[in-house]
């Protein structure tokens, strides 16, 4: 008799994506280095149950090797941590977890605490839902997310972190919608360099077509009040070839809350008034404003962009004509676009570095076809640095020296090549990032200073 | 409004008839018209075989080793009477964390919303041996199985395990966890075995929900790789599953187990045994006076 499951296994099994094997200078951090997500969400404290150093690394990788931003509120040392050991392992970690949960509601001041479990509880099955069910019962603000490491990196830990915010704190949809209300779910906190001037940016061009925005993470949110905001949005705005898309699935599901989804990050001109457009006709806004608001953004834009010019079509001789991206595919892309379509760039070579899921890489790769009417680009998802820097050194990029948009990781490799370096992205350890935003109008003005300055003093 | 699911694990001792008893249960249901499925929780993998002529399946695990994703239909196989049947699978002996397997193979379930879409009425988890673990323990956690039953002989073994298992669910059920059904006694032929697997029950205020009978034509449809519903329907007992069948799918309150403590379990088992010994003894003299 032939037993036959209910879906047969495609017969040819692609190898994984995934070539297991060690990776050197890593572009990411664990799933538990969502931590610095929950924290990245003002006034919230996250609680860590791992094995000693877990947190601490997560943290210096993260916030402080990467622009130096800092822990945030509750984030990085303040984080309080199970220190699992042999003890949990053996004989099991959910009282040492109540414990430490008791404790630090005695000593730390949260709005809302987000345990993290490790890969010891996770592996040894610690049932820590039913420890923090106990507190949410009593009325603690506290939720959980399993990221041991073996889960996946600190993108998966993000949605984790919110998939447990939404599902655990933010409760059932009392029916009630805000026209002009949007939450955004864009750049990962933290890992991004640039995050928070970014949203800040990213919120003020929604706030100036008219939308009211919860932009959920950052100085420029209201915290849980947005959080618990979340179902009365008009929709769902997830700006990022595919993070945030889970999110937004989960709340249509939910919460019956429609999403847009625009995987360019727009930088420049043309592209964030293109982005506005999209957003405003799938939220229905009047036209008059939007365009009003458009017309004298662009004409500050041009405005500099005009000063600009003269440096552009005079230094001819000294500015590279191609350029690689190695960094993240939401920056990678949103960088692409602007480079190519804004100041005719050429690329070289674009390669993907955070391991997206695998049912989102063709949709991430016809973007980058995609890049102009003319421009077409085939990338690489490739995380290890070593292969990424074999990867450059053999791209063609003409007779120039090349300029490499990516991370310190490049630094002697752009040495090497007698090129230019920008840092992007994680880990940027030789750029110090408080508000500054490479995103938008502004931010695409930031973003020509720092490609510009750093090839004129290139022979400085 | 969905349906309500009941989700139901069966633990017990290795060995003592845990997949038999599961298996014909869940024939017994698939016949009396409910959609069932049986989710074995065991690396070695062979708790739904005699739902399919003796076949093996491919478990979850074999799957996701093969490759990082899996698509949870690609593990899912009907069996007799139309039963649905999952294998969890594991490491090989001696290596990895067999755990670990169970809670992801759970998992995979929960998150591709498989027992929503195929809209079944029952879900049964075959679980090996006791609680020994926190991955064995996560079919009696919140949101997975309500009811708990567990397989158990007389023997003394088996009602230790039986007594360990009341304590994991003692610790789960206060946090929401899934609650105890009773006990499903295997085997009980005989009058003493029937003593003293009620008085195990009468001490920890548990309800015996079926004694099954040790019976030839078990083990007869066991090697033709069948259940004893599909094999022999019309033997009596063929009857005993249904009836046992029956009551766990008319089973509506499950309760916090009180077990027995190490101490109270000792002198338990060793008055048992005081008394089995006088009666043996008895049994020789009479021999020996009708001699």
């Amino acid at each position: 008799m032939a037993i036959l499951a209910l879906k047969s296994r495609p017969t040819e099994i692609s190898p994984d994506a995934d070539k297991s094997g060690p990776i050197e200078l890593v572009r990411y951090v664990c799933a538990i280095g969502a931590m610095q997500s929950a924290a990245a969400i003002p006034r919230v404290v996250p609680i860590t149950h791992c094995g000693p150093g877990c947190a601490d690394k997560q943290y210096m990788n993260l916030a402080f090797y990467n622009g130096f931003q800092g822990s945030g509120y509750g984030g990085g040392p303040v984080v309080p941590s199970t220190n699992a050991s042999q003890r949990e392992v053996i004989f099991g970690g959910a009282d040492r977890l109540r414990e430490l949960i008791e404790s630090t509601q005695l000593v730390l001041d949260a709005d809302l605490f987000v345990v993290l479990t490790g890969c010891i509880p996770d592996l040894v099955g610690d049932d820590v839902g039913s420890v923090v069910r106990d507190f949410q019962k009593k009325g603690v603000p506290i939720v959980y997310a399993e990221t041991g490491g073996f889960r996946g990196n600190n993108f998966t830990g993000h949605e984790a972190v919110t998939r447990a915010i939404i599902e655990q704190y933010v409760g059932p949809w009392d029916g009630v919608r805000e026209q002009g209300l949007v939450n955004v779910w864009s750049l990962l906190p933290y890992q991004n360099t640039f995050w928070r001037g970014d949203l800040e940016e990213i919120k003020r061009l929604l706030e100036g077509i008219g939308l009211k925005v919860n932009v959920l993470f950052g100085p420029d949110s209201a915290g849980l009040s947005e959080w618990r905001d979340i179902p009365h949005a008009q929709f769902n705005l997830v700006l990022s070839p595919w993070l945030g898309l889970s999110t937004a699935t989960l709340l249509e599901e939910r919460v019956h809350q429609p999403f847009l989804h625009i995987p360019v990050v727009p930088i420049g001109a043309r592209q964030s008034s293109e982005f506005l457009r999209q957003v405003a006709e799938f939220a229905g806004l009047p036209s008059e404003r939007v365009e009003a608001f458009i017309k004298s953004e662009e004409t500050r834009y041009y405005n500099y962009i005009d000063g600009f010019t003269d440096f552009y079509s005079e230094y001819w001789w000294g500015l590279p004509a191609k350029f690689a991206v190695v960094g993240d595919s939401a920056y990678n892309l949103a960088l692409t676009k602007f480079l190519v379509t804004q100041l005719g760039l050429i690329p070289a070579k674009q390669i993907v570095t955070e391991d997206p899921p695998v049912e989102h890489r063709d949709a991430i790769r016809a973007e980058f076809r995609n890049i102009d009417h003319d421009v077409s680009v085939e990338i690489d998802f490739i995380e290890d640095s070593y292969q990424i820097h074999q990867s450059i050194r053999n791209a063609d990029f003409g007779h120039k020296p090349p300029i490499i948009f990516g991370t310190t990781w490049e630094r002697d490799l752009v040495k090497e090549m007698k090129g230019s370096l920008v840092e992007v992205g994680f880990p940027a350890s030789y750029e110090v990032v408080l508000s500054r935003s490479y995103v938008g109008y502004r931010g695409a003005l930031s973003l020509l200073e720092r490609i510009y300055s750093t090839v004129v003093s290139h022979s400085a | 409004m969905a349906k309500k699911l009941k989700q139901i694990a069966i633990y017990g001792k290795g060995g003592i008839g845990k997949s038999t008893t599961t298996s014909n249960i869940s024939a017994a249901l698939a016949e009396a018209g409910y959609k069932v499925m049986q989710f074995g929780a065991d690396p070695k993998a062979d708790s739904t075989n005699t739902l399919r002529g003796g076949e093996y399946i491919p478990s979850v695990l074999d799957l996701l080793a093969e490759r990082r994703r899996v698509d949870a239909y690609e593990a899912i196989f009907e069996g007799f009477g139309g039963i649905y049947c999952v294998e969890a699978g594991g490491p090989q002996p001696g290596v990895g964390c067999a755990g670990r397997g169970i809670i992801t193979a759970v998992e995979l379930l929960k998150q591709q919303r498989v027992f929503e879409e195929l809209d079944l009425d029952i879900v049964i988890y075959d679980v090996l041996g006791d609680v020994v673990c926190g991955g064995f323990a996560v079919p009696v956690r919140e949101g997975i199985a309500e009811h708990v039953f567990t397989v158990s002989s007389s023997d003394f073994m088996a009602i230790y395990a039986a007594n360990n298992l009341f304590r994991g669910i003692e610790r789960f059920s206060n946090s929401g966890g899934a609650l105890l059904g009773g006990i499903i006694a295997n085997s009980i032929n005989t009058d003493f075995q029937r003593e003293i697997i009620d008085d195990f029950a009468a001490r920890t205020d548990t309800p015996i929900v079926q004694y099954v009978p040790r019976s030839l034509t078990v083990t007869q449809a066991e090697l033709s790789g069948r259940t004893t519903i599909e094999a022999a329907p019309q033997s009596a007992q063929a009857d005993v599953y249904r009836q046992l069948a029956r009551r766990i799918a008319e089973h509506t309150d499950s309760k916090v187990p009180t077990p027995l403590n190490p101490t109270q379990l000792r002198e338990w088992s060793a008055r048992w045994a005081d008394h089995l010994v006088a009666a043996e003894q008895a049994e020789a003299e009479r021999s020996r006076q009708v001699a």
